[in-house]
């Protein structure tokens, strides 16, 4: 029961670094190869 | 910003899906994810970064934006299977062509601009100059591919005023579909 609660733990803890890399990824991706301007930023 | 709603919106009707259907959420399968962190930094020390991003001449700013775009684009190709991928490509390729055909940054025109930061401060600004984090204000008639640069704008009076591309319409529908796809199990 106990190491089938760790395992499940574990398997939890796995998917949700899987999800939050996951997002992290699509985030850079669609930040570096969108342009949109809204005001921030500032120039230069 | 709005390219972040669109992953968040996206996250968010394919957890619900999910739920729905009493299954749970399946990540998409990203490959070579070690390839988006290498292509995202060196655009993130020349834009974002606001301290690197003071020191960078516009040159090296441009170069650094382009590189990262080709390496970006690796990634979403190494990717195209997943449902979604391939419209943010249609995205990627419109956006970096306009890029690329005007010095490496996207044009956005004067009037265009104007309405975003206001009248007394579009003043400060100078044709030619970078604006925004990756934008480059230039008058219409000087910029090459006009249709495929920041010219769109929401409803006046709306309260969120951002400019975009052709490319970042199609990058946003990439972007949520990707993260709200769910495939049936049944």
């Amino acid at each position: 029961m106990k190491s089938q609660l760790i395992l499940l733990g574990a398997k939890i803890n796995r998917q949700h670094l899987q999800l939050i890399l996951t997002i992290i990824a699509l985030a850079m991706l669609v930040l570096g190869v969108g342009a949109p301007m809204d005001g921030g930023g500032g120039s230069r | 910003m709005i390219l972040l709603l669109a992953l968040g919106a996206g996250l968010v009707i394919g957890l619900g899906w999910a739920k729905l259907r009493g299954h749970s959420y399946q990540i998409p399968r990203l490959s070579y994810l070690w390839l988006a962190i290498v292509a995202f930094l060196p655009q993130f020390f020349v834009t974002y970064f606001e301290r690197t991003r003071a020191l960078a001449p516009d040159w090296l700013a441009a170069l650094a934006i382009v590189t990262s775009q080709v390496l970006l684009f690796l990634f979403a190709w190494f990717n195209r299977h997943l449902p979604g991928m391939l419209v943010l490509i249609i995205g990627l390729v419109l956006n970096s062509t306009v890029m690329i055909a005007n010095g490496g940054f996207m044009p956005i025109n004067p009037q265009t601009v104007e309405r975003i930061v206001g009248e007394e401060k579009i003043a400060s600004f100078e044709s030619g100059n970078r604006i925004g984090y990756k934008d480059i204000l230039l008058p219409t008639d000087e910029t090459r591919l006009e249709l495929l640069a920041d010219r769109f704008l929401p409803p006046d009076g709306f309260p969120y005023q951002v400019a975009f591309s052709l490319g970042d319409i199609f990058i946003a529908l990439g972007a949520f579909w990707i993260l709200a796809y769910q495939k049936s199990t049944t």
